[in-house]
């Protein structure tokens, strides 16, 4: 029997059977969509608070159109523009939206593991939206739903994932590759020695480049952005450089569609670093899929997690 | 204390012997009186039972942060020596780095005259290397020589800048006074927070590489060859960086090292849920350098174990995400019986070696005689029951600060009783 957790901090808190329970839920959700109303009344008169410390657009926007497609009470409160500029902690902003009595919070924050601490402090169930290089699980179920959707079955075992890219800067490769890990999926990585860090899980191996990556004949390939706003120092020598060895170019995407490979990002693109506009058109290109199922799978979230604002009988 | 007191059947703790020599032990006006057996009690003494327990010369921390001036919230040299009366800890020498920094005459001259009020053991300073710790020009050395200072460290941050420290190696060199280093590289180090591995890697922590630490070390004991300074080297961590001291040492370079029992004890995979307890500076580091760091301390690689006791409060270490808490935790109180716990009770180090280690060599770097439970020594003793059990609550703790890994957690081994000279300064029996 699964019990629904308060929180979904990490997908490491997750077990598998919990994981398959979570992408479970998000199917009817995306049957809901083709109609002409999207909204059930699931979370009427709930408050779903989203403090995003760090600029996001797509994220920010696909949690609230869950919640409000939940008939959720959504607030998002600015606080890139609030007094957390002015020096208040953390800790001390939750304190204050204590009172304002929300049921879940969902969080993005620059540092690793402030979703965790915000979540000893809370009864309100805390959603973690991205925290620095730790996690960003909302986003490992999202990409596993539409993986879902384009393999035809939860079974991963025997696919084959290449992520490209920014292992060390990104939260998106921690969490996407242990839960295609556990679901059954191989994965590795290709990206420069700058970014691929010797600490990563042992079985995700490298590959020196594209040539013997695409020799493993991979079923996805997951491009992760090159995240100029985090690198304060250097780790390759040019974006065109970047794009030359690591981009999905013209030339690699010939093989790709011969292969049938699937591609994927988690966005915002950086086109012409390491993807290539016509990539995008290509029709196994799921950038868009993971959009939509971004919404899906976070109303299965708010859906499944249990807030303990709540009176034990709900 | 009365007159006197009589340990009956105790076990003695010498550098020279890894067993326990058992005797009955008497004490008469802050000396040690007769050690020998059978010893008759006289009317007005103290008779302590003792089997089983351990008596140890007062033990000598050379790596302490107590705070004051400036940050009194954290600890004061009053609270600080009284962690260390806890502790069995019955000298210490804290570090400079404290608001504003003690990098002058007058500095060390305030803070000793707080410490001759407020302090009931041996207490000493260091004195900054560079002004301000700013790393930028040498702070007054022979002002604070004459004042009394230790050593010279800029503890918490290396000299970044190589001619500078030759320069201060060679200056302090004439004073006979040794120079103590953090080894850090700062721009290997960045904006880490803990060691980079795997954990690192997996907690999305900006971690700090082990050639941080070990490349400056090596920096450090080039510039103390090719000067003849004496240099010590705090904290070590890493098993690469206590061999770099381990051939420094055998081709005769003057140089001394530490290591912290914490790191001794835990590793990053401590780090669970981002726990700011068990976040320092240098951090902790690998199961393999807890294992190899411990063999070095063994076989005499290390000169001293030092707590590096750094008190913040629990506001700082708590209220405060992982990367945003300060570095540090305290020691001074869980030290000896952490050791009794995990080594001593395990058969990995002997009481022979916690004395030389942490009574008898730390007061030789300092210049002085050890003390020993000897007939005719002056008394400096400390009472330890290794079956005991200690909870370091902080209600049990006298340091201001409760950020230690051990919080809340109970250590086998107790500190029964610190006399020093004629007075009893901790009494639990």
């Amino acid at each position: 029997m699964i019990e629904p957790h308060k929180d979904l901090l990490q997908i490491e808190d997750l077990s598998k059977e919990e994981i398959e329970s979570i992408l479970a839920a998000a199917q009817p959700f995306k049957e809901l969509f083709k109609r002409s109303v999207k909204k059930v009344p699931t979370l009427q008169g709930k408050t779903v608070l989203s403090l995003f410390y760090e600029p996001s657009t797509r994220t920010s926007s696909s949690f609230e159109v869950a919640a409000n497609r939940l008939s959720a009470d959504f607030t998002s409160l600015a606080v890139a523009s609030s007094s957390v500029v002015k020096g208040e902690s953390v800790l001390d902003t939750v304190d204050t939206l204590g009172a304002m009595k929300a049921d879940y919070i969902i969080i993005r924050h620059k540092k690793a593991g402030i979703p965790n601490l915000i979540a000893s402090h809370t009864d309100a169930s805390v959603i973690n939206a991205g925290d620095g290089f730790h996690a960003h699980p909302t986003q490992a179920l999202l990409d596993a739903s539409t993986l879902y959707d384009a393999f035809g079955t939860l079974e991963f075992k025997e696919k084959k994932i290449l992520i490209v890219g920014d292992i060390l800067h990104s939260r998106v490769a921690r969490s996407t590759s242990r839960i295609l890990s556990m679901l059954g999926a191989e994965v590795r990585v290709l990206g420069p020695g700058t970014l691929v860090p010797p600490g990563r899980p042992k079985k995700m191996k490298n590959f020196q480049n594209y040539k013997d990556a695409m020799e493993w004949s991979p079923d996805v390939i997951y491009l992760l952005r090159v995240q100029f706003e985090r690198q304060g120092e250097q780790f390759f020598p040019s974006s065109n450089e970047y794009h030359s060895v690591y981009g999905l170019t013209e030339d690699r995407l010939k093989t790709v569609k011969e292969k049938g490979i699937w591609v994927m990002h988690p966005g915002p693109v950086n086109r012409g670093v390491e993807i290539s506009d016509s990539v995008m058109n290509y029709e196994r290109c799921l950038i868009n899929k993971q959009v939509e199922n971004g919404i899906a799978t976070r109303m299965a979230v708010l859906y499944w997690l249990k807030p303990k604002t709540l009176p034990s009988d709900e | 204390m009365s007159d006197s007191i009589l340990f009956k059947q105790v076990s003695i703790a010498s550098e020279d012997d890894s067993e326990l020599l058992v005797s009955d032990v008497l004490i008469e006006d802050g000396v040690i009186k007769s050690v020998s057996s059978d010893l008759k009690p006289s009317d007005n003494s103290r008779t302590i039972e003792a089997v089983g327990k351990v008596l140890l010369p007062g033990l000598y921390d050379v790596h302490v942060h107590f705070r004051e001036p400036g940050q009194t919230s954290k600890e004061t040299i009053a609270t600080g020596t009284a962690a260390a009366i806890n502790g069995g800890v019955t000298g210490v020498v804290a570090m400079p780095n404290t608001l504003p920094a003690i990098d002058s005459g007058g500095m060390v001259k305030s803070v000793l005259e707080t410490a001759r009020r407020d302090s009931r053991i041996n207490f000493l300073t260091t004195g900054c290397i560079t002004k301000g710790r700013a790393g930028k020009e040498m702070a007054a050395i022979s002002g604070m020589k004459e004042a009394g200072v230790a050593m010279i460290t800029d503890d918490g941050s290396p000299v970044e800048n190589p001619q500078l420290l030759r320069r201060a190696m060679e200056y302090a060199r004439e004073f006979d006074l040794p120079l103590a280093s953090h080894c850090e590289t700062m721009q290997l180090s960045g904006s880490g927070a803990m060691n980079e591995g795997r954990r690192s890697y997996k907690l999305g922590i900006p971690g700090i590489p082990s050639i941080s630490e070990e490349i400056c070390i090596a920096r450090d004991i080039q510039i103390a060859a090719y000067t003849g300074a004496h240099l010590h080297i705090q904290h070590v961590t890493t098993a690469a960086g206590m061999e770099i001291i381990r051939r420094a040492k055998n081709d005769g370079v003057k140089v001394t090292c530490e290591v912290a029992p914490h790191h001794l004890i835990f590793n990053e995979n401590h780090i669970v849920d981002y726990d700011t307890y068990y976040k320092m500076n240098p951090p902790l580091r690998t199961e393999e350098d807890n294992d190899r760091l411990l063999d070095g301390l063994v076989e005499g690689v290390f000169d001293v174990i030092a707590t590096d006791h750094a008190p913040h409060t629990e506001f700082e270490k708590k209220q405060q995400d992982f990367e945003a808490a300060p570095f540090g935790i305290t020691g001074l109180e869980t030290a000896l019986p952490s050791l009794n716990h995990y080594f001593i009770d395990k058969d990995k180090m002997d009481w022979g070696q916690i004395v030389k280690r942490y009574s008898s060599e730390p007061r030789r770097l300092l210049g002085f005689n050890p003390v020993s439970i000897k007939e005719g020594e002056a008394a400096e003793i400390v009472l330890f029951d290794p079956n005991g059990e200690t909870t370091f609550t902080k209600d049990f703790m006298e340091s201001k600060s409760p950020n230690t890994p051990f919080l809340d957690k109970t250590l086998k081994g107790s500190v029964e009783l610190v006399a020093v000279g004629e007075k009893v300064l901790l009494d639990r029996i």
